[in-house]
């Protein structure tokens, strides 16, 4: 393994601390390596809240900040973090208006999650939950789509709303009306190394690719042979259209999100053919994001993701955020 | 007893992740490291009070952040400290398989999982089931651990030929046949552990100085 890192057990504080030291006066860590905004949440306003495993830098508290997210739990690498400092999250979180708590569909979360869920309870704590789960890899089933760069949005509308001072039965209903129009695939071209054990997580390869890829490098389930990225982004970007079933005249929001290895210069290749095929097919690329959002080590690949927007969905989208990895002015 | 289980881990660390390679990230060897150092850490006490070593365990195990096998298996050991109670500090042999009951349908309250999906239930279920029959068959402990050891080892071994109906695993289907669970593989070596430690002591658990 090649990577700059200290020692394998302190990676995800040493990360952390890392992390809020570049971003002074957004970004703080408190209680037990909690990431939270740095200026809490005026009282009265609902609060915001995740968590994940590490090794998916910015993922997921690079989108903690004013307008999205108000504390974020980061577990170790590529595992859930357990349900006291979800706890403790929430609490630090609650300005009396109650907690919206939004969890990426991995077992590991879920798991925590629902734990977390029946202690807050006991404790009288007002809290929400919502499963992001568009990855269409898993099949029909809901409960087997898992929770990927879709995150973003969904982050992004309840923060705007919480931020707008809407009740927490809102600020749920709009960001399940958003996870409802989402839909992301992956693809994964090489594998990452797990930073603690310095193995590889997988093995493809060199002439092919793998559609489905999990964003721990979980084998997916369509493995080929390597396309170009106008083939590449043709397939996946027909498959979401057709699971989404969008229709000509409707609004989409595009995102294109790198693993951690592919360059810029692939993704715009991607994004550039998403965009022709949509012209095409007359149907409105209203906003689009192409970089990293969510990434898993030096793995190579991209997950594409679309979203079917309307007027207040695309409102709150462009409302103003301070997180250190999705500013908006 | 604490101190043999985490030597079995220990021992296997190695095998464990690689396991988790084939269907999962790679890292259950060391997420199971970090439980085993909280779970010993908690019954590293002065004061000895199962319920309370086993509720500090359960708290620990869940926050040493290790996804679902610190979810699940702190679940397991809060389950077992509720279901005792406060001040008991040695336990016979139909005590320890109720606390170990207790603990696994704590479990049960968290995962749908059951035996049969490929999961650490398919080999803590028939570990706690016979050793439940084996206390109420009048067994001491460590010939009632025995058998609930081997119970653990053929559950395990059992996940060998299963398709994964859980965890991130249960996207693979066909693919994960021909190869061990590793969380199941994990509690087949902790109730050996168990096992090994009984068959060294004489009659039931007690804190501390077993623990």
């Amino acid at each position: 393994m090649k990577k700059f890192i200290n020692r394998p057990e302190n990676l995800v504080s040493e990360l952390l601390e890392g992390f809020v030291l570049s971003h002074p006066g957004t970004v703080r860590l408190t209680g037990s390596n909690l990431v939270a905004r740095a200026k809490p949440k005026d009282a009265g306003k609902v609060g915001v809240v995740t968590l994940g495993g590490s090794g998916h830098e910015p993922g997921l508290s690079g989108f903690v900040g004013e307008g999205m997210l108000d504390v974020s739990v980061a577990g170790e690498i590529f595992a859930a973090p357990g349900s006291p400092r979800c706890l403790e999250a929430i609490r630090l979180a609650e300005r009396g208006a109650g907690v919206l708590f939004i969890v990426l569909n991995h077992s590991g979360d879920i798991l925590s999650a629902n734990m977390t869920m029946s202690l807050a309870q006991r404790e009288g704590l007002k809290v929400r939950k919502i499963v992001t789960h568009e990855d269409i890899a898993g099949g029909p089933n809901p409960d087997d789509r898992r929770g990927l760069v879709g995150f973003l949005p969904v982050y992004k509308i309840a923060g705007a709303a919480a931020e707008q001072g809407r009740s927490l039965d809102d600020c749920l209903a709009i960001a399940e009306r958003m996870e409802r129009n989402m839909r992301t695939l992956a693809v994964a071209l090489t594998t990452a190394t797990h930073p603690s054990t310095g193995q590889p997580i997988f093995t493809l390869a060199d002439d092919e690719m793998e559609i489905g890829m999990g964003q721990h490098g979980e084998a997916g389930t369509g493995r080929m042979k390597l396309k170009t990225a106008d083939e590449t982004a043709e397939m996946m970007l027909q498959m979401l259209l057709d699971d989404l079933q969008v229709k000509s005249g409707e609004d989409l929001l595009v995102i294109v999100n790198g693993a951690g290895s592919t360059t810029l210069m692939e993704l715009f290749l991607i994004f550039r053919k998403v965009h022709q095929i949509l012209k095409d097919k007359g149907i409105r690329l209203a906003r689009s994001k192409v970089g990293e959002f969510i990434t898993t080590q030096e793995q190579g690949g991209f997950q594409l993701m679309i979203a079917r927007m309307d007027p207040e969905l695309l409102q709150l989208w462009d409302a103003p955020s301070n997180a250190p990895y999705f500013v908006v002015r | 007893m604490m101190e043999s289980a985490a030597a079995r881990i220990r021992e296997q660390q190695g095998l464990l992740s690689q396991l988790d390679c084939i269907a999962g990230d790679g890292d259950h060897g060391t997420t199971m490291l970090r439980i085993m150092d909280r779970l010993e850490s908690a019954f590293k006490t002065d004061a000895p009070d199962l319920r309370a070593s086993f509720s500090e365990a359960g708290w620990n195990v869940m926050g040493s952040d290790g996804g679902a096998s610190s979810s699940l298996l702190g679940a397991f050991f809060l389950g077992v400290g509720e279901a005792t109670r406060a001040g008991v500090s040695s336990w016979d042999c139909i005590q320890f398989a109720a606390a170990l009951q207790a603990g696994l349908q704590a479990i049960q309250a968290q995962t749908k999982a059951r035996p049969g999906d490929k999961t650490l239930m398919d080999a803590l279920a028939p570990a706690v089931e016979s050793l439940v029959a084996a206390a109420q068959a009048g067994n001491d402990l460590a010939s009632a651990l025995k058998t609930a050891a081997e119970a653990a080892k053929a559950g395990a071994s059992s996940t060998e030929n299963l398709i994964a109906r859980y965890g991130r695993a249960r996207l693979l289907g066909e693919k994960t046949r021909g190869h061990q669970d590793p969380g199941a593989t994990s509690v087949a070596l902790i109730i050996d552990g168990f096992s090994q430690a009984a068959s060294e002591m004489k009659g039931g658990i007690e804190h501390a100085r077993h623990g």
